[in-house]
């Protein structure tokens, strides 16, 4: 590789070592990145697999119920009914943990695509020869757009929860 | 029997939703996006809905703009069921014809005290 005007300062450091430094950096955070996303996919198919496993369990009961939904609904059963539900009322608002945390992991996949992206391009524009005289500009110019991308990344992604707990929520009519 | 419509695409809250409901003496029907919600809120006239916001296909505000144009769901109670809360969305939710919003984890007994207060 040739020399630069770019790395040429470093007294000692050879002059192909920056770029070549630079595209090994970035490639193992490419590699990072998307053992990180690879890893938060296998989280929620944990998630979902270990949900669905439970709500059998819910489908039981609710078919246990069965008896107040018919056309003839006996009022002495609503209190029984309602009394399960109580007994059950922490189980059902903790059971909604997956919804809500496959919905920040799915944001967060999101994330990690776009800057795996971002990465790999400017990956690959690290690859060329920088004594092609426009060479250095257009790794210039892919960098400003990563930052930029990333920049708005926030702006097109609406939060997906506001909460940081699993209280239940508050509600309210308009 | 009072029939509500439930819309989320989470099989789990719709089966618990179900449970809870269905527990309770309401008729309840599931659809697990906005267009599916559509679509069966022509087929079956609901007394209820309630929505979830962030669903494929179409969104819960979609969702209650697309029934309000809707003569048979013009006076219905829309209750939105999410974990959104941010007070911009709440805001797009009323504009659209929302009734109410109610912030997800739901706690059960929370959501039959509301029905009976939206259907005596």
């Amino acid at each position: 590789m040739s020399t630069t005007p770019h790395n040429a300062e470093a007294p000692g450091v050879p002059a192909y070592a920056p770029p070549v430094a630079a595209r090994e950096l970035i490639e193992r955070l490419a590699s990072q990145i998307d053992s990180a996303q690879s890893e938060i996919g296998e989280t929620r198919a944990i998630l979902k697999d270990a949900v669905e496993r439970l709500m059998p369990a819910f489908t039981a009961l609710r078919n246990s119920e069965s008896a107040t939904t018919a056309p003839g609904l006996d009022a002495a059963d609503l209190p029984r009914a309602a009394r399960a539900i109580r007994a059950s009322g922490q189980a059902f608002s903790a059971l909604q943990f997956q919804d809500i945390s496959d919905q920040l992991l799915a944001h967060a996949q999101i994330r990690l695509v776009s800057l795996l992206a971002e990465v790999n391009g400017i990956a690959a524009a690290l690859t060329t020869d920088f004594s092609a005289p426009n060479e250095f500009a257009e790794l210039m110019q892919k960098v400003i757009a990563a930052n930029c991308n990333l920049a708005s990344l926030d702006n097109s992604l609406v939060k997906p929860v506001g909460k940081t707990h699993l209280g239940t929520g508050d509600m309210e009519f308009f | 029997m009072k029939t509500i419509l439930t819309v989320d695409d989470s099989p789990s809250i719709r089966q618990m939703l179900a449970y809870v409901l269905s527990s309770n003496g309401y008729h309840v029907i599931e659809a697990g996006d906005g267009e599916e919600g559509l679509m069966l809120a022509k087929e079956h006239q609901a007394d209820l809905i309630l929505t979830d916001q962030n669903m494929p296909k179409m969104d819960g505000i979609g969702l209650i703009k697309a029934l309000r144009g809707l003569p048979a769901y013009k006076n219905v109670p829309i209750m939105m069921l999410t974990t959104e809360s941010s007070p911009a969305l709440k805001q797009q939710g009323r504009d659209a014809g929302a009734t109410g919003w109610m912030v997800k984890p739901f706690d059960p007994e929370k959501l039959l005290e509301m029905l009976k207060k939206i259907l005596p």
